[in-house]
């Protein structure tokens, strides 16, 4: 009983063992809010990843794709059936976006996909992401609509009452200037960032004509290009999507790149998959690949979304550890910390645990005061290390906000990372492993000196001065 | 009378660099039940070594101890530690009590180390009351929650004979324990510890320096060269 009360009793009166633990309840905060954070980020970065890339993906390498991908789709739903639940043909190819703005021409590397903007909704989140230039939600269509064409230079000298001989002239200058058929461009290759005034100008909005350029999908590729109008933007916030990709009709595509003739049937070199929840996109994917290569050998490879961006993943995987690594350490140097302050106490408790043993305390005893005061200054300083990181993470909006207001400058820019407000996550599992390390290494620091406690002979203890 | 403790030849010699230096060289001892023995002696001539020794706090190098018959200084850690605990009471010169714990939580400490939590839990009320009328009786009822830097020489001298006298031991063992007091204090620490010895028949061995308070004792004994002599005759 005594063990609990000295334990109790030390940890009231010895402040100097409670700054050793200070160094312990920071770490602990530190990595909770690391920790939280990068899981917030990581989380929403998968969920825009996912969403942008569905379940499960098909593609062929080969720059002429496939011309049967009504087949392929029989094959998949034959080989898992109802587990899919939506498909979606695309054609992606690299190319450039070449955009006319204040006189000059503004040139980008560019991923076009070819889909069908209804069908590719249903395997994905694409349809979410869609916005004008106010952000405002925009529907998945490449429809240019009349008011697109009215944003045309020549548009103005279009008279709807009379009926002016120049009529088809000027409409084909409308027509110029906004092609017939529509794009979905990534918000940033139809914007420029300027971080002076921090926002974000439109060298394209809506209305506006890219030229697309890329090559054919013939034996010996030709380069080739076509206008589109701008309809929308896709906003996904991942910079990487939003920098380069533009989404065109498939079967304008097709018919541009020699792939089908822009009605019937026509090559694609990609179809999605959306699952459906709670499978297993590794298994299926495996599944779906030795089906394909059996009927088809070295035409597909099929891959899941996190296969896809395997490296990214990872990168973020590996940051991350990397970054626990470097942050337990300080609590390892708290644990050392907790070593030396603890030996001092227990050098200046000397006559005490002496006179404990006069009284009859056991070894054990001894040994236990010093383990319990080792563990409770754990259980002080990563309970309060929990407690500060934990409110730290669920009020780092509003720590942001007045760190922001305070020091003039924006601390998290919107603007750079695309999230509206800093994303957290509280994994439970990770915080209990956290606490625990803090834990272990309280208990580690104090093994030595509590061992050392109650070796002392009582005599020697006792006449020490 | 019964013999309760006796010392039967006792050697102890502490190392000091190389050479070997002899402290107790064969100390032969008896203490009867309810008695009370006073230990003189030059300073540095092993009073406290033997203390230590008879108390189970350290062995001896050769030669035994017994209590009521029995060899104790050969038995377990643990017996001994038990020992410690339940036969024995120690008193020192400079009092020793636990500076965090308060004058009634040091009285309690040896019923705490005692039992285990739960048993203590259980009898908590009790060993509260046994320590609460202890300290009455050594005349600190009014100290109860004093620490011991809030409490005089002679009050904490009194709270660790309270102590020593918590959980009912049979054998009193005081170090010089007027030592650190003036005559005065020193005289009526004595004098509690008379009381004690008649009121509860607890045999008592006391080191001191002080030949006026060697005289209040039963019996006088004198360390030197390392052996006892019996001074008693010297007296009278
Ligand atoms: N741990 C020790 N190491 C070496 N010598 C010691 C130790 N403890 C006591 N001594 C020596 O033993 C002798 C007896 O000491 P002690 O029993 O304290 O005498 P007393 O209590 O009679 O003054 C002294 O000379 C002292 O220096
Ligand atoms: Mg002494």
């Amino acid at each position: 009983m005594y063990k609990y009360l000295l334990c109790w009793r030390y940890l009231r009166t010895r402040y100097i063992a409670l700054a050793s633990i200070i160094s312990v309840t920071l770490g602990v905060a530190t990595m909770i809010v690391v920790n939280s954070v990068m899981a917030g980020f990581s989380e929403q970065m998968r969920d825009r990843l996912h969403g942008v890339l569905s379940d499960i993906t098909i593609d062929s390498h080969r720059s002429e794709g496939f011309r049967n991908p009504d087949e392929v789709m029989a094959l998949v739903r034959e080989s898992v059936g109802d587990r899919v639940e939506a498909m979606a043909a695309a054609i992606e190819t690299p190319g450039m976006a070449t955009i006319h703005f204040n006189g000059e021409n503004y040139t980008r590397p560019v991923q076009i996909m070819g889909i069908e903007p209804e069908e590719r909704a249903k395997t994905g989140d694409f349809a979410q992401y869609l916005v004008d230039e106010k952000e405002r939600r925009m529907p998945p269509s490449f429809h240019v609509g009349r008011d697109l064409k009215m944003k045309a230079p020549a548009a103005r000298f279009l008279d709807p009452n009379e009926k002016d001989p120049f009529q088809d002239v000027i409409n084909n200058d409308v027509n110029f200037q906004v092609p017939d058929f529509g794009a979905i461009t990534g918000w940033s290759v139809a914007s420029v960032h300027r971080p002076d005034v921090n926002k974000d100008i439109f060298i394209a909005p809506r209305g506006a004509k890219i030229i697309l350029s890329f090559v054919t999908a013939a034996r010996e590729p030709k380069p080739a290009s076509d206008s589109f109008a701008v309809v929308a933007f896709s906003k996904t916030g991942m910079s990487e999507y939003d920098s380069t990709h533009v989404y065109v009709p498939l079967k304008r595509l097709q018919q541009l790149r020699g792939m089908g003739d822009g009605e019937g049937r026509g090559a694609v070199n990609q179809i999605q998959l959306k699952v459906r929840k709670g499978e297993d996109l590794s298994k299926m994917a495996l599944t779906l690949g030795e089906a394909l290569t059996r009927k088809w050998p070295l035409v597909f490879e099929v891959r899941t979304w996190e296969q896809k961006q395997g490296p990214l993943l990872a990168a973020v995987a590996v940051e991350q550890s990397i970054l626990n690594i470097l942050l337990f350490f300080i609590i390892a140097v708290a644990g050392f910390g907790i070593l030396a302050i603890f030996s001092m106490i227990v050098v200046e408790k000397t006559r005490d645990i002496g006179v404990l043993k006069a009284l009859g305390a056991s070894t054990s005893g001894v040994r236990g005061i010093f383990l319990g005061y080792g563990l409770s200054l754990g259980i002080v300083g990563s309970g309060v290390g929990m407690l500060g990181g934990l409110l730290f993470v669920w009020n780092i909006n509003a720590i942001e906000k007045w760190l922001s207001k305070v020091t003039g400058r924006k601390v998290f820019d919107d603007a750079i990372y695309y999230f509206p407000e800093i994303p957290t996550k509280v994994e439970w599992f990770t915080v209990a492993w956290i606490v625990g390390g803090a834990l272990t290494i309280a208990v580690l620091a104090s093994i030595w000196p509590a061992h050392r406690a109650s070796k002392l002979h009582p005599v020697r203890a006792l006449r020490f001065e | 009378m019964s013999v309760h403790l006796s010392a039967i030849g006792l050697e102890k010699s502490y190392r000091k660099g190389k050479i070997q230096v002899p402290v107790l060289r064969g100390v032969d001892l008896e203490v009867e039940h309810g008695e009370l023995v006073a230990i003189v002696g030059a300073s540095g001539s092993g009073k406290s070594t033997l203390l230590h020794v008879l108390g189970l706090l350290d062995g001896p190098d050769a030669g035994s101890v017994q209590l009521s018959g029995e060899r104790i200084d050969n038995l377990s850690e643990h017996r001994r530690d038990v020992l410690r605990n339940r036969t024995f009471g120690f008193i020192f010169q400079f009092y020793h009590l636990l500076p965090e714990l308060s004058a009634l939580e040091n009285v309690m400490a040896p019923l705490m180390i005692r039992h285990g939590v739960r048993a203590y839990l259980a009898q908590r009320k009790m060993i509260r009351k046994e320590a609460t009328a202890l300290l009455e009786r050594v005349g600190l009822g009014h100290r109860l929650t004093h620490r011991p830097a809030e409490l005089s020489g002679g009050e904490m001298q009194r709270a660790a004979i309270a102590r020593a006298l918590a959980g009912s031991p049979e054998f009193l063992l005081a170090d010089e324990p007027t030592g650190n007091l003036d005559a005065a204090t020193g005289q009526s620490v004595l004098e509690l510890l008379r009381d004690l010895n008649r009121e509860r028949g607890l045999t008592m061995m006391l080191v001191t320096h002080d030949a006026h308070i060697a005289a209040q004792t039963d019996r006088t004994v004198r360390l030197a060269e390392g052996r006892i002599e019996e001074w008693a005759t010297v007296l009278a």
